[in-house]
């Protein structure tokens, strides 16, 4: 009997992964080649791999899945190796140039704090639309959107028609302000969108305002720049899989995950959105079981081999950035906010030869691991090479015994290198490396916390991917977590993630609504009005996008947000506004305490401004429907200690008192109820679990680990 | 028994201290006996606080480096988070904010990113209050706030505002930490933050010296009255001073957490030894790059102050001469002297030393030592020469600051090339950079705001200047300035909510970054219109009939500035009718296409780049030209390529590829331009011919050089700014003198010359002429 109830995609550069889930939870992991030309075809053989550990077929299971997430990295990977479609752009006339000269802020964006000072070492990446295809039309209006110079029509055909002549594939229009005076980008567009019939091309045309109708023209019209650039030619191929899998009896919409976080269809209107879905994948999953399990507060860290990932649900919300930068480029979508810093597993490990002190990345050997694999080729030590030194990780069994780790060569690595410039032996070099990785995690989850607001107490930890559990106690050790968490099936959890996002919708207005501190309520009124009705706008959008799906109104669940600041601030804080619908002067003071309460907890009471006026700065809408997720594991508890099957040994691992032995278990074969004390190390082909001195683990019957400081 | 009034008055008396507790430095001293003897035994010893070795990095250097961590992330974090409360772009966009970790007397620890030249200059405040005894009265007690921006206490100008707080653990006090923020008006004789108009010290604004402005962690009332009726947008101040108090209170709470946690004689010895680790460090980097030996240099920046509506005394057209003298010694001490640097003048472009020997660190780490790790060791590690009575170091209090950067950016130019030439030797040819450019346009002005409220406006787009190129590659474009490394020009969106002035063009401008086998960066122009302005005035600050820096190695040097504004014209009438009128950049200044599309009652087009407020209204436009930075080696040897891609993307004009690059150019079908490569060796050959012919031996050039320097022939500014630098410095005319071989009897004296020379004080010729 068929049992696969949600399907998972992750299609990255070379390789898919699919994972099947069934009804209780679990899943299987299938692999194949990524096929960039038509990726339903690497999809197929990736989930037809899967699905041989269940000893069943895509024929037979498909028809039985409830829903199926997509995310993938073709999106990007065209962005970043700028090989999109052929783009026309429209500026204001005077403007031109000025969608490549940047912002001078991407010469260095996403560099390290060295090389963001090191100024020979900044550099613009080539624009996504180059000068001589941006032409000039005259038109400008204000900031309030009042015309101050009218569109000069005759400027219009002959602009478009050297883009035409051009053979550019798509055309965007962003004029200064459009979000406030739309009516000349959509002139411009209509006007275009009839050239390129009577030309009797295929040519789309994109006015920004329709898109991103959102300020700062750099974010906007980049944003709308991806949507032409890179997203629309992904529409083709999500169309493929999904036609794809409807003739394999599948009878479901195809979702995919974006950066707000939530899930969109594949016709949906800004697809851009769906470029950075990646990493974001934890966040929603640890979202999700958050509140599977009741936990309002909780700080997502994940570390791979390259970074540090922490991102933070607050009162059960992720928090939106929404002018993020991805693949070194302002823009003006709502992203899931994450904050990276390069200090992962495969970090290099370095003595700065003129200061002598010990340097954690930015760079890392990634995917080749360290010194210590010998196929690796890599000379400089990594944070690998320290666990292998400290016995942390079985050389012999990294990754399932896929690459046989040398610890000979990691040893004399770490002696050369960190040890003997330090005068420290060998082992206490490993151990510092690791101490310090930690203590700089811990810090940086620390100082994140607090810049919300709030403190360790108050939340619980999520630790999951390839290199987290290892550092856990490490670098949640002191901070004082009301809870430490490591699910055992943390390896897929980026996957669980985008099987568990909602079905969701998020579109953003700037808006500009100054009321002063004691205001008269007429204007209080008339502020709420235009409120509402740019919700009601927004509403209507995110209905539209639904009705594509055939999701009718009255089945999506619509929350209303609102940015405010002080006036003449230039940063605002998104809040959830707490009513359906602004009645009256009594709803504006509520909006101002509600305000005031997080302005507090982010920035301290004495930042308080009230005698500066309020302003309104944006409107969000975002509507849910429900779909099927995954189910958490469960499973009956059963005695303290472990069974005996999943005791796989001891082995000698260098703590802080010296050579000690450990314990060594299998982390599939751990009952739930199990402990563990000190020290102990937990074993699975993905993750190792490490349970140090002064530190105990039990695993519960969701089959997730609770590390307790004692 | 005493009464009260005996007891109060005895205090008073005998100068005790804030409640009777005695010293709070370290070990009962006072932080007057704590800054003397670190003084005393760092000069001592050469190492900082004496220290010989670093007992606590050597025995746990994995400890050490946690501390070290948890403090630089926590005040880079701070600063963070602190930006967001401010509302000026200048803060909050362009990050022109810094906190900064201190010891108790006042050498720093730690640094954020940012405006870091203000290491040097809160550490100089906290010594000002030291050596005014301020633990006597007003007192130093945990919770306070003191703020400071005085010039002449070592602030760089008026405009940089400094909160300072004292951290206490168990009554003794273990350091200070300082934010600073660029406020974007400081209630000068003219509005906006680096005003043109000041020419002294009562003109340049508001100064506060080192005042107890809180206590208990509140601000207060008699401070905030005073202070927001005495500036101008008053909300951006008070947002600023709100950003600078939480980010201080934030690393506070940070330094009690790690103190906490590492008990205080630990970060005790921390502190001490992360300074000389410091030292140590840049020591070391010293010996990587360069190579032992004079590097000389020497850069001009024009004050063109006749014409303006300034006092007497100050109405002179004068020159800023900055020599400069990078001295790297074998021990690998690196020395700096600025001796001949000319005399101080009446405009707001005066400099403290702390300003320039501050500012060379915000340099230094954009090149020699990029890394985390500066502090006041690196300080400690240099030696510098700053005469006095020179602009560098005014010998008056009456001397106005607003706008120091104009000449500083010039004064550090030759710096960049100086140690270019020592990283060219050493090969390390990614890290030559040819210099910085004049990052000006200052685009300033205010009136009367949106809100009806007093309010100035200080465009930063100028943050985004062209940058001098290296030996591998050209000059980044329109991306950094000198004073800040992480530039951006901000979004139009974004400035147009705070200035009264829409944007008709945003545009790089052809041959503004200096030619050369790889060119200087590109500038660019920005166009604004007057629009929703109400009593507004507006003005400009920049370079103009003198590139400021110069090339290196045969490369040009960016192009100097001019300015241009239109006042009552016909922009009205032409937007109703559709008419052509200017936009984007002033293409080619030599045939304005601007100039044959609009009608104006006035029009500013000449070198005139430093003025006055002058009214300005709705349809008035006025452009702000952002410079570029200055290229590398002979432009004869640039690829023919490459020059005729300059041409199709804005960087150079057609007609200046032959003149200046020797490469000859054919239009294409779509006015696109590509090299012809046998025509271009042919000319290349014949510009090599013609240089050779033009040229004579050095000797010669030499002989009748000084012919002229005898003759006296050079300009009025010219012998001014030299009689001006010979009057300070006998060291500057011997060598000067000795150089050109000039009989003993000749000189030049600033008397002779027909300008004012109202305030000049030290004058060594004054007895003996």
């Amino acid at each position: 009997m068929a049992k696969s109830q949600i399907l998972a995609i992750d299609a990255g550069g070379t390789m898919t992964d699919t994972f099947i889930i069934d009804e209780k939870g679990e899943f299987v992991v299938g692999k194949a080649q990524t096929t960039p030309k038509d990726e339903s075809i690497g999809l197929m053989e990736s989930a037809k791999d899967a699905l041989t550990y269940w000893d069943t077929t895509v024929e037979k299971e498909f028809p039985s899945l409830l829903a199926g997430v997509y995310s993938g990295t073709a999106m990007l990977n065209r962005l970043v190796s700028r090989v999109g479609q052929r783009v026309g752009l429209v500026l204001n006339k005077g403007m031109e140039d000025n969608h490549r000269m940047g912002r001078a802020v991407q010469s260095h964006l996403g560099y390290s704090y060295a090389d963001r000072i090191h100024i020979n070492t900044h550099h613009f990446d080539p624009p996504l639309v180059p000068r001589n295809l941006t032409v000039g039309i005259t038109e400008r209006v204000d900031m309030h959107g009042n015309m101050i110079i009218p569109i000069y029509e005759d400027e219009i055909r002959p602009a478009i028609q050297q883009l035409l002549d051009r053979d550019v594939e798509a055309i965007v229009i962003s004029f200064l302000h459009s979000f406030k005076y739309p009516d000349h980008e959509r002139k411009v567009r209509d006007i275009a969108i009839e050239m390129v019939k009577e030309a009797k091309k295929d040519i789309k045309v994109f006015a920004s305002v329709d898109y991103y109708p959102v300020r700062k023209e750099s974010h906007r019209t980049n944003t709308t720049i991806v949507e032409a650039y890179a997203a629309e030619p992904s529409r083709i191929s999500l169309e493929q899989i999904g036609t794809k899998l409807k003739e394999v009896g599948s009878d479901f919409d195809l979702r995919i995950m974006a950066s707000h976080g939530g899930t969109i269809s594949i016709q949906a209107n800004e697809l851009a959105r769906t470029c950075v879905s990646g990493p974001i994948g934890g966040m929603v999953g640890a979202k999700y079981l958050a509140e599977s399990l009741g936990l309002p507060n909780v700080a997502c860290s994940d570390i791979g081999g390259t970074s540090f990932d922490v991102g933070l649900i607050t009162q059960g919300e992720l928090a939106i950035d929404s002018s993020p930068d991805m693949a070194r480029l302002v823009l003006s979508l709502p992203l899931v906010s994450m904050d990276t810093t390069g200090a992962g597993t495969g970090s290099y490990v370095r003595v700065d030869p003129n200061y002598g002190n010990l340097t954690l990345g930015p760079d890392s050997a990634g995917a080749l691991v360290g010194v210590c694999n010998p196929e690796g080729g890599i000379e400089t030590v990594t944070v690998s090479d320290c666990h292998v030194v400290l016995g942390l990780i079985n050389p012999n069994n990294f990754i399932g015994g896929k690459i046989i780790l040398s610890p000979e060569k990691a040893y004399e690595a770490v002696k050369t290198q960190i040890a003997d410039p330090l005068g420290l032996s060998v082992e206490d070099a490993a151990l510092g490396v690791t101490e310090l990785l930690e203590a700089q995690l811990g810090n940086y989850l620390e100082s994140m916390i607090l810049g919300k607001g709030y403190s360790p107490a108050q939340y619980v930890c999520f630790s999951y991917g390839g290199g987290g559990p290892l550092h856990t106690a490490g670098y949640t050790k002191g901070l004082g977590f009301e809870d430490v968490l490591v699910p055992a099936w943390a390896a897929g959890f980026s996957a669980f993630g985008c099987g568990a996002a909602d079905f969701e919708y998020r579109y953003d207005k700037t808006l500009d609504l100054n009321v002063a501190e004691k205001e008269d309520s007429s204007v209080i009124l008339n502020t709420g009005k235009v409120l509402q009705s740019a919700w009601d706008e927004l509403k209507e959008k995110v209905a539209e996008e639904f009705d594509k799906n055939d999701h009718a109104e009255d089945t999506v669940k619509f929350r209303l947000f609102y940015r405010m600041q002080y006036q003449g601030q230039l940063n605002d804080l998104e809040i959830e506004a707490p009513f359906e619908r602004f009645n009256g002067v009594e709803d504006w003071d509520v909006l101002v305490k509600t305000f005031e309460e997080t302005y507090s907890r982010v920035y301290a009471k004495s930042a308080l401004s009230p005698e500066l006026g309020y302003s309104i700065t944006g409107a969000i809408v975002r509507g849910i429907v429900q779909v099927a997720k995954p189910k958490i594991p469960t499973e009956p508890l059963s005695g303290k200690t472990p069974p005996a099957d999943a005791f796989l040994g001891k082995r000698k691992v260098y703590w802080t008192d010296g050579w000690i032995d450990a314990n060594i278990y299998e982390m599939e074969k751990m009952k739930a109820g199990n402990v563990v004390g000190a020290f102990s190390i937990l074993e699975s082909t993905a993750t190792t679990l490490v349970v140090p001195t002064g530190f105990e683990a039990h695993l519960d019957e969701n089959r997730i680990f609770h590390l307790k400081e004692l | 028994m005493t009464t009260k009034q005996e007891e109060l008055t005895t205090h008073i008396q005998e100068g005790v201290f804030q409640q009777s507790r005695g010293p709070i430095g370290w070990d009962g001293k006072t932080l007057k006996q704590m800054r003397k003897e670190t003084d005393e035994i760092s000069k001592e010893t050469g190492h900082y606080a004496g220290l010989r070795t670093l007992p606590f990095k050597e025995s746990d250097p994995i400890r050490f480096e946690k501390i070290f961590s948890k403090l630089r992330g926590g005040v880079v974090h701070a600063r963070e988070t602190a930006k967001k409360v401010a509302a000026s772009p200048i803060v909050e966009q362009e990050g022109e904010l810094c906190f900064s970790l201190y010891t108790p007397d006042a050498d720093s620890i730690v640094t954020s990113t940012g405006i870091i030249i203000h290491v040097g200059t809160m550490g100089a405040a906290i010594k000002y209050m030291i050596e005014n005894d301020y633990e006597v009265n007003p007192g130093i007690a945990d919770k306070d706030i003191f703020c400071n921006n005085d010039n002449h206490v070592g602030n760089v100008h008026t405009c940089d505002v400094h909160t300072l707080v004292p951290i206490f653990w168990e009554g003794e006090l273990l350091g200070w930490v300082g934010g600073v923020t660029h406020v974007i008006d400081t209630g000068a004789s003219s509005p906006g933050s680096m005003s043109v108009g000041p020419v002294n010290r009562y003109e340049d604004g508001y100064q506060v010296t080192c005042r107890k402005i809180g206590q208990n962690d509140v601000l207060s009332k008699d401070w905030l009255l005073e202070s927001t009726r005495s500036v101008r947008a008053v909300k951006y101040w008070t947002l600023d001073e709100k950003t600078r108090v939480a980010g201080c209170h934030m690393i506070r709470d940070l330094v009690l957490d790690v103190i906490k946690e590492e008990g205080p004689d630990v970060y005790k010895s921390f502190i001490r030894e992360i300074i000389e680790d410091g030292r140590r460090g840049f020591v070391n980097q010293v010996k990587t790059m360069l190579v032992p030996g004079e590097y000389r240099g020497v850069s001009f920046v024009d004050v063109p102050f006749k014409d303006l509506p300034v006092h007497d005394y100050a109405k002179v057209n004068s020159i800023m001469h900055s020599p400069s003298k990078i001295k790297v010694h074998k021990d690998a001490k690196l020395e700096i002297d600025f001796e001949g640097t000319n005399r101080w003048g009446w405009h707001s472009f005066n400099a403290t030393p702390v300003s320039i020997t501050s500012g060379i660190w915000v340099m230094l780490s954009q090149t020699l030592a990029p890394n985390d790790r500066i502090n006041d060791g690196a300080y400690y590690a240099s030696e510098f020469g700053i005469p006095l009575g020179s602009w560098l170091n005014p010998d008056d209090l009456r001397s106005a600051h607003a706008n120091t950067w104009h000449s500083l950016v010039a004064a550090w130019s030759p710096l960049w090339r100086g140690l270019s030439r020592s990283y060219f030797a050493r090969g390390y040819l990614e890290e030559v950079n040819a210099g910085n450019a004049h990052t000006t346009n200052w685009l300033q002005g205010g009136g009367i705001g949106p809100d009806g409220e007093l309010h100035a406006i200080n465009s930063f787009e100028c943050a985004a200047s062209g940058v001098g190129a290296s030996a591998v590659k050209d000059g980044i474009s329109h991306s950094a300035a000198l004073w800040n490394p992480e530039g951006d020009m901000g979004d139009m969106e974004i400035w147009e909510m705070l200035e009264p002035l829409v944007y008709l063009g945003r545009q790089i401008l052809p041959g503004s970054g200096g030619a050369g086998k790889y060119r200087g960066g590109s500038g660019w122009q920005s166009l604004r219109l007057g629009w929703g302005t109400n009593d507004w005035t507006m003005f400009v600050a920049g370079s103009g009939h003198m590139a400021t820096d110069c090339g290196l190695m045969g490369g040009y040097p960016g192009a100097a500035g001019y300015r241009y504004s239109a006042l009552d014209t016909d922009l009205k009438e032409r937007f109703a009718k559709q008419l052509p009128f200017p936009q984007g950049a002033d293409v080619d200044p030599d045939n304005a296409e601007w100039d044959t599309v609009i009608e104006a009652k006035t029009i500013h087009r000449d070198r005139q780049t430093v003025s006055t407020e002058e009214m300005f209204k709705d349809y008035d436009v006025i452009m702000n030209y952002l410079r570029g930075g200055p290229g590398f080696g002979d432009a004869l040897e640039r690829d023919p390529k490459n020059v005729a891609e300059d041409i199709n993307a804005g960087y150079v004009l057609p007609r200046y590829a032959e003149k200046v690059y020797g490469v000859a150019v054919k239009e294409g079908k779509y006015g696109e331009y590509t090299a012809d490569e046998a025509k271009t060796i042919k000319l290349r050959a014949q510009i090599r011919k013609d240089r050779a012919k033009r040229s004579i031996p050095a000797k010669e050039w030499m002989k009748q050089e000084k012919e002229r320097i005898l003759n006296k022939e050079a300009s009025p500014q010219v012998q001014h700014m030299y009689a001006g630098s010979f009057a300070l410095s006998e060291q500057f005319t011997d060598e000067f003198k000795g150089f050109w071989d000039l009989p003993k009897e000749w000189m030049v004296y600033e008397e002779d010359l027909n300008v004012p020379t109202y305030g000049a004080h030290i004058n060594r010729f004054k007895d003996n002429k």
